[in-house]
């Protein structure tokens, strides 16, 4: 939103502060600031002058040789005895007596600075000395028009200064469009003025024509030019006046206006469309102008389009509509896109003689889709989205017809159509001082509100107790609640005034979260243990879930991605990870762990809480990847990792690892999909055993290596492995640790190696010696059984050998040799009878 | 599979019985008999072929179907023993070396923010990935037919529901689960480190998926100055000195009067430097003092309380904190990048 301070300092009453001190308050009250333009800088030098004499340059037929007056103002500059100065021009308009805008040398082109700055100087053109020149609007940054020089139009006098005589020593403020998002008014200069004043702690009175109560726009005796004027939809558009005016005459602008659109990066077209952008510039109501003769059947009426229905635009485009989109028609179709742009064939141009001048108002959040569907975005629509006041119109549009009279010589022809639903005005609102000073930390007493809110012009006065009875102005749609007063009051006495103080709090604990300390422990744990953490997106590619051999029913969809990258929900994290494994491996990291910890989703499973909404899985996810294969299968290590997790957590009690082939998943789907890459034979399922020995129902995950296909599919090395679990299971542990007092008297080992059949799995043997090791150890002993090593020499083999060590230690005696051998024998006769176990 | 033209049928049965004796299973898809099939495909009238060209590629892809599953099957791994600590004949296996991990700088930070907050005394909760339009929009105050619960920006789903865009969509959650300490004369004081998406093209300052910090403070007394004063005392501890702050009028549907909120450069104090592209300040974040509708949606009178909060975003302030030129490091999973931050 750019404003002139210049147009400010002619809006308020006041002395207006430095623009340096001014930026500030503004950055710190208002919004941020985009950029300062220094325009000054800009048309420095610029000199205004007479031309004096003008004759046809002699030896070139398009240029003219002129001298000029300038007062004498221009420094080290060739004159002629009469003090003139000799400047060549091309202009077909340039004449004697003609007052123009005179570049000297040694200044720039405006209209060049920025890309590449042209600066003047005295040069030769065809034999003929030309000091500087004599500037087009074009060359002067004002319009495109490059026809002919611009031609003084105000009282001025040779030697003046250019940019003061046009108010071009201004600058150029850009706040953020966002700072302003809910407040339509300051999407023009009056409303930014009043805002400025506001923030200043001054009073800031609107232009009088604006606060008119009940302004008619001027009737006319006769109706020389019939309107019809229809609002089929007053819900999307509250408000639509419009009014004929005939006998207008379209040309350039007045340099004024030129200058004032310019200056804001209004591009000047025509007196009438530059006087309606004056206009919306000011207050921020966009306005139309039609030809009136070009409007089929005299009419215009504000509808919903039909499917299918077409309009070609301002901007030379035609666009095929949809039933929402809100159209302005004349007689037989759409003539513009309502509150974006209006349509090319009832444009007001050379030929024009009858206009229709309409202000409107539609629904913001109606025309902001239209725009995006469309994708035209113009300044009209920018004020249009924010949501204009519709009690504005009338004012507007009464300003606007009586200026077109004086500008273009247009006289109201005709009724002026007002048609609009019900227009609510702002209603008073009675607020506490203690509720504004409670909720901004202040101590402000009514008067000091009330005098706040009246700068701003807010009809605002101290009642009863310490009541305020405020009544917003018209223009301001966003003042629906006390806590808006708290606002506008606290913006206009300045935030940064507010006093900064700390809540206070007993010395009770906050509690933290379980589950989030849960996860930053597994983290820590996995990251010690050489692994690490990485962040995949919770979307992944359709084809990834085939890869994977996952199930995209079981997915949900999003239906607007922007890539194909990011189609599905995933159904488990590890698919993400093993996409990231070939890449680092690519990479050279030959042997590495990564993991993850984030949400799994599932279709058709509700939360159980929120039973609208789907459950959200927490998931663990670690993959580990070895580009040779060292210590045995790759399912070991990942194992080993689950193991350690859940040694660490204290949780190793309360799980316990199953083949995954012949596993019942129960149809649940979660599980199903999470195990759906992992091959069978080579993976394990992470069973409950907290309620007892027994598996229970409850899976808490899946550890395991790969399918062939999922291998190959994401170029994993054969050494791969990983598992995926939830890590609620890790909330279920106590954090008692599993220490027991340890015996003072020496440990003694003793190794035994079993040979057993290699179908019997190490669990069910190790299981039983612990079983009944504990059984038949003395008394007031310590024991424990740790594995050493599984050989069996090929695969094909029938018997495989396990060695285990045994450790004993008593807590009343030295333990002998005697005792600890027949322990074993002891041991090694239980799995003889169970599993035909012979020990070697 | 069950084709209903006799010829697929017949064939289908030939090709199937065949398939058992093949050593190379894919010869099978190059079957003289299934080249005939397309063959005749070419001659029959074009009434039929519709038909019977969708059952010979349904028999195709059933044929490729069984050659993948077999080839699968020949390739794969013998079983291993799954409930066994070590492979056979092999060592035991071995956790990687303790130097080579690390935890992920976003989630680093995320900690080390939570424990600032942890002792500021407040809680924590997480947020969600999958969420309804009432908790994302409507227990927020957005308007029916506000932009922002266009499409435009927001992923959806098929079925309507929503990945969140912040993780204010707890807000009514957590005022509502804490709702009790009001009554026990304690405030209502959560922070909310999670996860949020916006539809966005990627591209070194731009991510679909990235993380907030949530923060919601509710009690008696409580005014637009304990807010600056809270984040100051949070911003203060985080950077370990002394800042400014400055707060700048904005607009927010869930909050009233709402804020932008900057803070002096912390890496240059002000003298300007390219963090803060040269302005000496860092806007960084969103807040503002609860609305009313908010607080009522979730059933707190805000006649009676009044709370404030923030939303901050948490991979601006590590790539600042740590340089990270492109935001596209984060989701990498590149272990060239990860292993800087151990």
């Amino acid at each position: 939103m750019k404003v002139s301070v210049n147009w400010i300092r002619q809006l308020v009453d006041f002395e207006l502060l430095p623009v340096d001190e001014l930026v500030a308050k503004i950055g710190a009250q208002l919004g941020e600031l985009e950029s300062v333009e220094d325009l000054g800088e800009k048309y420095q030098g610029i000199i205004v002058a007479k031309v004096a004499e003008c004759e046809k340059h002699p030896n070139a037929d398009k240029l003219s040789l002129c001298k000029i007056d300038d007062g004498g103002r221009a420094q080290n500059v060739e004159r002629d005895e009469n003090g003139l100065v000799q400047v060549v021009c091309g202009a077909p308009n340039v004449r004697k007596d003609l007052l123009v805008a005179w570049l000297p040398p040694g200044s720039t082109v405006p209209s060049s600075l920025g890309s590449d700055p042209f600066v003047l100087e005295a040069r030769d053109l065809r034999g003929k000395t030309s000091n500087g020149m004599l500037a087009s609007a074009k060359e002067l940054a004002i319009s495109d028009n490059h026809e002919g020089i611009l031609e003084i139009d105000k009282d001025a006098k040779p030697g003046d200064d250019f940019a003061e005589l046009y108010k071009l020593n201004d600058y150029v403020i850009d706040i953020e469009n966002k700072m302003f998002t809910h407040r339509p008014d300051c999407f023009g200069a009056l409303g930014v003025a009043r805002e400025i004043a506001g923030i200043l702690g001054r009073k800031f009175k609107s232009p009088d024509w604006y606060l008119l109560d009940q302004v008619d726009i001027p009737p006319t005796a006769e109706q020389t030019l019939p309107l019809e004027v229809e609002n089929e939809i007053p819900k999307l558009v509250p408000r639509f006046m419009a009014t004929p005016m005939a006998n207008v005459e379209i040309k350039p602008s007045p340099v004024w206006l030129q200058v004032a659109l310019a200056k804001l990066g209004q591009k000047p077209i025509n007196n009438v469309v530059d006087l309606t952008n004056f206009y919306m510039l000011l207050t921020s109501q966009p306005t139309h102008a039609y030809d009136y003769d070009k409007l089929r059947g005299h009419k215009l009426a504000a509808r919903l389009a039909k499917k299918g229905e077409k309009v070609k635009l301002l901007n030379g485009k035609t666009y095929e509509l949809t039933e929402d989109d809100i159209v302005i028609t004349d007689g037989e179709g759409p003539v513009g896109l309502a509150g974006i742009m209006g349509g090319s064939d009832s444009e007001v141009d050379e030929n024009t003689k009858n206009i229709v001048v309409e202000c409107a108002n539609f629904d913001m959040y109606c025309v902001r889709r239209s725009s995006m569907r469309h994708g035209v975005f113009t300044d009209a629509l920018t004020r249009f989205n924010k949501g204009q006041s519709p009690l504005q119109n009338r004012v507007v549009l009464a300003k606007l017809v009586e200026d077109l009279g004086e500008l273009s010589g247009a006289k109201v022809a005709g009724h002026t159509a007002d048609e609009h639903g019900e227009l609510s005005s702002p209603e008073p609102i009675t607020i506490s001082a203690d509720f504004i000073n409670d909720r901004l930390g202040l101590k402000l007493n009514p008067e000091e509100i009330s005098k706040l809110l009246e700068n701003v012009e807010f009809d605002a006065h101290p009642e009863d107790g310490d009541n305020i009875c405020a009544l917003a102005p018209f223009w301001r749609m966003d003042i629906e609640e006390p806590e808006d007063i708290v606002e506008e009051v606290g913006r206009l006495y300045g935030y940064d005034k507010l006093p900064l103080e700390l809540p206070t709090r007993t010395i009770k604990p906050a509690s933290k979260n379980k589950l989030l300390e849960n996860k930053a422990k597994i983290r820590s744990e996995l990251a010690k243990a050489g692994a690490n953490e990485v962040l995949t997106y919770s979307f992944v590619h359709g084809e990834l879930l085939d890869k994977v051999g996952q199930d995209k029913n079981n997915a949900f969809q999003l239906s607007n991605a922007l890539s194909p990258d990011l189609q599905y929900y995933r159904l488990s994290l590890l698919p993400s990870l093993l996409e990231k494994v070939h890449s680092n491996i690519k990479a050279g990291y030959d042997e590495f762990a990564l993991f993850e910890i984030g949400k799994a989703h599932v279709v058709d499973e509700p939360d159980p809480f929120e039973s609208d909404i789907p459950k959200e899985v927490n998931a663990l996810s670690f993959v580990y990847a070895a580009k040779k294969s060292g210590r045995g299968a790759a399912y070991y290590v990942a194992r080993k990792y689950l193991a350690n997790l859940l040694h660490n957590f204290q949780a190793a009690s309360l799980a316990k690892l199953e083949p995954l082939a012949g596993t019942d998943l129960y149809k649940n789907p979660w599980l199903e999909q999470m195990t759906a890459s992992f091959e069978p034979g080579r993976s394990a399922v992470l069973h409950d055993i907290s309620k007892g020995a027994d598996t229970s129902g409850l899976i808490w995950g899946v550890v395991g290596e790969f399918k062939t296909s999922v291998r190959r599919a994401l170029k994993l090395p054969e050494s791969c492995a990983g598992f995926e679990l939830d890590p609620l299971l890790f909330m279920r542990a106590g954090r008692a640790s599993d220490y027991i007092e340890l015996p003072k008297y020496p440990k003694v080992e003793q190794d035994m190696s079993l040979k057993v059949a290699s179908d019997v799995s190490y669990q069910n043997l190790a299981e039983l010696l612990e079983a009944s090791l504990e059984k038949i150890k003395p008394e007031h002993t310590l024991a424990t059984l740790e594995p050493l090593s599984i050989y069996q020499k090929q695969q094909s083999d029938k018997f495989k050998q396990i060695a285990f060590r045994l450790n004993i230690a008593s807590y009343e005696k030295t333990m002998v040799a005697s005792e600890v051998n027949k322990l074993l024998d002891e041991l090694a006769l239980a799995v003889n009878k169970k599993f035909g176990a012979s020990r070697v | 599979m069950s084709y209903q033209n006799k010829r697929v049928v017949e064939v289908a049965e030939l090709l199937k019985k065949r398939l058992g004796g093949l050593n190379d299973k894919a010869d099978i898809l190059k079957a003289v008999e299934l080249k005939a099939l397309f063959d005749e495909l070419k001659t029959l009238p074009a009434e039929q072929k519709a038909n019977f060209g969708k059952e010979i590629n349904q028999l195709r892809a059933e044929l490729q179907r069984m050659v993948d599953a077999a080839s699968e099957q020949a390739e794969a791994l013998p079983p291993i023993d799954v409930t066994a600590p070590m492979d056979v004949n092999s060592s035991q296996p071995e956790l990687l070396p303790s130097e080579n991990g690390s935890i992920h700088p976003l989630m680093g930070e995320k900690e080390i923010i939570l424990d600032i907050f942890y002792r500021m005394g407040f809680t924590a909760s997480e947020s969600r990935e999958l969420d309804d339009e009432w908790h994302m929009f409507t227990s927020l105050n957005f308007p029916e037919g506000h932009p922002a619960r266009d499409e435009y920006d927001t992923f959806i789903t098929t079925d309507g529901l929503i990945a969140p865009a912040h993780t204010s969509t707890m807000q009514s959650r957590v005022l509502q689960k804490y709702k009790s300490n009001l009554e026990n004369g304690e405030p209502i004081a959560c922070v909310i480190p999670d996860r949020v998406f916006r539809n966005e093209d990627l591209d070194a300052r731009h991510e679909h998926t990235f993380y907030q910090i949530e923060g919601v403070y509710v009690g008696e007394g409580v005014h637009a100055g304990m807010l600056i004063a809270t984040l100051k005392a949070f911003l203060q501890e985080y950077f370990g000195k002394d800042l400014e702050v400055r707060t700048q009028p904005f607009y927010f549907p869930f909050t009233e009067p709402s804020f932008e909120f900057a803070l002096s450069c912390p890496f240059c104090d002000k003298k300007g430097c390219n963090i803060c592209s040269h302005t000496g300040w860092i806007e960084l974040l969103g807040c503002g003092m609860i609305h009313p509708n908010v607080l009522k949606m979730a059933g707190i009178d805000p006649e009676k309380y009044t709370g404030f909060a923030w939303g901050c975003g948490l991979d601006r302030l590590v790539m600042m904190k740590y340089g990270i030129e492109d935001v596209r490091q984060f989701h990498s999973a590149n272990l060239s990048f990860l292993r800087h931050f151990a």
